[in-house]
């Protein structure tokens, strides 16, 4: 899974069988301190719920078809769920024991 | 799934045996601003899209994921015809306002 | 499946009921060697690993659902083990330095002590 901003919305006139109603983000992949990074591109929205703005998370492939409903349908990325933070943690661990390797 | 314009068909008289019946189509594809990003792809048609529309297509094991295309050695699949879409709450596109050639 | 380091947490109220209570991970990627190679990526978390730890990531989806044990879960990568140690062959150079908690041993280079003591400091570091 990976962060995404949601840039925009899209609408088909038409739509392979079972897709109607799903809605249709355009999402700018964002990385882990939510800067842009790679190219937008179009998500089906598996929550319904998440709007422009956004900060959601999405996965790619195979996967992605699995967050609807009938989920035989030619979906390659979609929206799992909005974000509602991010914690980054200021990791220094386990470094006690480098210290102790180096004396 | 990534935008694209549709520019063309591919005719094949010798394939393999289980694409006999599938329409191909020559995708440009185009990113959020209607601009061309210089790159195309060959994908079936699953919802009957013309030479000048503005396409969805998906890719990889989901373009598997058709009546159409299951079971058959596809790995892009057009699955939506796009009607108009928005960024940052301005309209980009609208078929039949828009048609035509892409932004610069 | 890939090397990954425990940077964060993502909390999400709203998401695929398949998400559940499933804890969310934010991973940097890993090189062979140990330091990030630049890129992230989020995964569920089934070993209970913790910030800064090394983690082994399955970026698969039959088998996240198969480790899940739920068939339809929208889940293609899965936190599925915690790295005590990475033995590189060869003339590859390893500076420990280079990681932050990851232990490397290269064949040869010297670099890194004994079995005992790697024992010793993964139960140091997990009280």
């Amino acid at each position: 899974m990976h962060l995404g901003k949601v840039i925009g919305t899209l609408v088909p006139c038409v739509i392979y069988e079972g897709m109607e109603g799903v809605p249709l983000l355009w999402v700018q992949p964002l990385d882990k301190n939510q800067q842009p990074k790679g190219r937008a591109f179009v998500c089906a929205d598996g929550t319904r719920m998440a709007g422009p703005d956004e900060i959601v998370y999405w996965e790619a492939s195979r996967e992605a078809a699995l967050t609807l409903s009938p989920s035989f349908v030619p979906v390659d990325h979609a929206v799992i769920g909005i974000v509602d933070g991010v914690q980054l943690d200021d990791v220094q661990p386990d470094g006690v024991r480098l210290d102790r390797e180096e004396t | 799934m990534n935008l694209a314009k549709v520019v063309g068909t591919v005719v094949s008289s010798q394939k393999e045996d289980s694409l006999t019946g599938l329409k191909f189509l020559v995708l440009e594809l185009v990113d959020e601003r209607r601009k061309a990003t210089g790159a195309s792809v060959v994908a079936a048609d699953a919802v009957g899209a013309g030479v000048g529309e503005l396409v969805l297509y998906a890719a990889g094991s989901s373009a598997r994921q058709t009546r159409v295309t299951d079971k058959r050695p596809v790995d892009a699949v057009v699955m939506a015809i796009v009607d108009s879409w928005e960024i940052d709450g301005k309209e980009i596109y609208r078929k039949g306002r828009d048609d035509g050639e892409l932004s610069p | 499946m890939i090397l990954a380091r425990v940077v964060g947490r993502l909390y999400s109220t709203i998401h695929h009921p398949s998400m559940g209570h499933k804890t969310i991970l934010m991973l940097d990627r890993l090189k062979a060697n140990g330091e990030p190679s630049g890129g992230s990526i989020l995964a569920v978390d089934t070993v209970g690993a913790g910030a800064g730890q090394t983690v082994l990531v399955l970026d698969e989806g039959n088998g996240a659902r198969q480790i899940l044990g739920e068939a339809d879960a929208p889940i293609r990568s899965v936190v599925v083990g915690i790295v005590d140690e990475i033995a590189l062959s060869g003339a590859e150079q390893c500076d420990v330095r280079a990681t932050v908690g990851l232990r490397i041993r290269g064949k040869g280079s010297g670099a890194g002590p004994s079995r005992g003591d790697e024992s010793r400091d993964m139960s140091t570091a997990s009280q």
